[in-house]
């Protein structure tokens, strides 16, 4: 396990430390090793044997010893790959968890994955506005957070006009918030009939929308679908899903709420309280970064 | 590739919005990169004044480099509309996740590939390709199943349909070294701009090639075009040079007309309303505050990589 001082780069990395600065800085390697070409090739072939290098006794023992030192290029290129593996993962709203990272993209600079990750994590952020976040404390599963925020112009430069049902998303978490946080299942397709949508009928723009709602926005971890034990008929309660929680907040959904009814969030007096709060706790510094947590 | 001894450029939530918007697409037409870029300023940096679109797509490539992503310009074959796509630099292993295609799709792809790279006219036709299907690699594909598969690749932009299948603008950008390396005998190079050329005209004496916009701009305001190998009279109409100012009047590109196309789709009225009165065509996306990160749709370059191995640098 790689000691962690705070950022992770101390100086017991030695060799590998000169390849992690953005800006490409080139000092002169500690270690003997030699720089060599890109291997933009196979990015699971980075490691090499370098002469010295691997096991290195007590003082490096935080280093796997059978890995040897790598380049920087092949640290960018791995660092690249994690990148993309991520953006590709979340492409799909399912919680990219850190034992696929593992397996598919760490590989053999796993004792490395937390720098990697981090990095990783550093280059979303500034290059795409994308923080990874952790979808719930000590879950080892990641999501894909817009820091920027939405503006309806974008939807006229989109090219993806695929996702329609966030719209039904939308309502059905303005649902359940209004409600309390919590609704019972049928409660939603009473109020949804009224806009033509049918658990048991196809729609023209959400397809299947019970599917969608009990099934795909829950495995999307934008809902939870629990059943409410002693029912008959059995019904089932939905609430707000982690994912939720980290992409909107219960103030935005109150001005969708309200945007909707033409009304202003103050008149739902509990619910603007509520969403008050929550702005509050939102604002408190978080007790621990946004890294990843080991 | 020393991306050390280059100065990176800076991100700011204007390059970061029109990536992110840019990822939603994969490729884009020029005018439509223009609208794309004034948009992120109008939302991030109103009264900045907009960077010429070379140094914005010059300075965002700098930061991607790192990442081995390029946004990259190139033309289209058959009109010689300038088009933007991002593509990737370097094959990964992860790539092999990346694709919502089933091993059976993929090889179906390359056949395609192979019967368009391989014929005269960069065209192959449906039937040719349907034929190939009993030799997919992975599960047994229908023909009628292989249709539609074709279909998915000329709606995310890989393939081009016009009565028969040609490789999209996109695919070209994306796989060109690829290709030239795979193919080096049956690939068709432009005599004028001496990049891959899948659709063009020939000489019929000499039988060098070139793409219809080089014909264009080559034999502009010639009224005598020769062919500039064998000097031979040129025996094809030539094609106007692509004019953005024409299409600017027209008011309309291509690709625009198509989001205006799926965006009316998406306002269907339902039969009730929420209550307010407010119809359910408000709950088209423009109204979602849940703002998830744009679905990458585009992440054509693994796929790229996937299915060929591209071994790039």
């Amino acid at each position: 396990m790689l000691q962690k001082q705070g950022r992770g780069r101390s100086g017991a990395q030695g060799d590998r430390d000169r390849g992690w600065s953005r800006d490409g800085d080139s000092r002169t390697p500690r270690g003997s090793i030699a720089e060599e070409a890109p291997s933009t090739s196979r990015g699971s072939s980075g490691t090499q044997e370098a002469p010295g290098a691997s096991s290195q006794g007590p003082r490096r023992s935080q280093t796997a010893p059978s890995v040897g030192p790598r380049t920087q290029k092949q640290l960018e290129l791995k660092v690249a790959e994690l990148v993309q593996f991520l953006l590709i993962k979340d492409q799909r709203k399912i919680p990219i968890k850190r034992t696929d990272i593992l397996k598919h993209v760490v590989g053999d600079y796993k004792d490395i994955f937390s720098d990697l990750l981090k990095l990783a994590a550093e280059r979303l952020q500034y290059v795409f506005g994308y923080k990874l976040v952790e979808l719930e404390p000590k879950s080892n599963t990641y999501i894909l957070v817009n820091t920027l925020d939405p503006v309806e112009e974008d939807a006229e430069v989109r090219g993806d006009q695929g996702t329609p049902t966030t719209g039904l998303l939308m309502i059905v978490l303005g649902l359940i918030f209004m409600k309390g946080n919590t609704i019972k299942e049928t409660e939603v397709w009473d109020f949804l009939r009224r806009l033509g949508v049918y658990p048991t009928k196809k729609h023209l723009i959400f397809g299947d929308p019970k599917k969608l709602i009990t099934e795909d926005f829950v495995r999307q971890r934008y809902l939870e679908y629990r059943r409410i034990p002693h029912t008959d008929p059995v019904d089932y309660e939905l609430q707000w899903g982690p994912r939720t929680n980290l992409e909107t907040s219960k103030m935005k959904v109150l001005k969708f709420v309200a945007k909707i009814h033409n009304q202003d969030p103050k008149d739902w007096p509990a619910q603007y309280c509520e969403a008050l709060a929550d702005e509050e706790s939102r604002a408190k510094p978080e007790p621990s970064g946004p890294a990843p947590s080991s | 590739m020393q991306g050390s001894t280059r100065r990176a450029g800076i991100m700011t939530d204007v390059h970061r919005r029109f990536l992110q918007l840019m990822m939603t697409h994969g490729v884009l037409e020029e005018w439509d990169v223009r609208r794309l870029q004034k948009h992120c300023y109008k939302v991030h940096d109103r009264n900045a004044t907009m960077e010429k679109l070379e140094d914005f797509i010059n300075n965002i490539n700098s930061v991607l480099e790192s990442l081995y992503i390029e946004i990259k310009k190139g033309v289209t074959e058959d009109d010689g509309r300038p088009i933007y796509a991002l593509v990737n630099l370097a094959t990964t292993s992860v790539s092999k996740m990346a694709t919502d295609f089933a091993e059976n799709e993929l090889d179906l792809f390359r056949k395609a590939l192979e019967l368009i790279i391989d014929s005269d006219t960069g065209f192959a036709s449906s039937t040719n390709i349907l034929n190939l299907v009993d030799q997919l690699k992975g599960k047994k594909m229908r023909k009628k199943d292989a249709e539609q598969v074709l279909q998915k690749f000329v709606q995310n932009k890989w393939l081009i349909e016009e009565g028969e299948f040609t490789l999209h603008g996109r695919a070209i950008l994306e796989m060109e070294h690829y290709i030239r390396e795979t193919y080096p005998d049956a690939v068709k190079i432009c005599n004028i701009c001496h990049s891959l050329l899948i659709q063009g005209q020939s000489c019929e004496t000499c039988g060098i090639r070139m793409h219809l916009p080089c014909v264009a701009k080559y034999f502009q305001s010639n009224s005598e075009p020769r062919c500039p190998h064998c000097n031979d009279y040129w025996p094809h109409q030539v094609p106007e040079v692509f004019d953005p100012e024409k299409e600017r009047e027209t008011g309309i590109s291509k690709s625009n007309k198509k989001v205006l196309a799926v965006q009316a789709a998406l306002v269907v009225p339902a039969e009730g309303s929420l209550p307010g009165g407010l119809p359910a065509a408000a709950l088209s996306e423009r109204e979602a505050s849940v703002f998830p990160v744009p679905r990458t749709t585009s992440l054509f370059f693994t796929f790229m990589v996937n299915i060929f191995g591209i071994n790039r640098s």
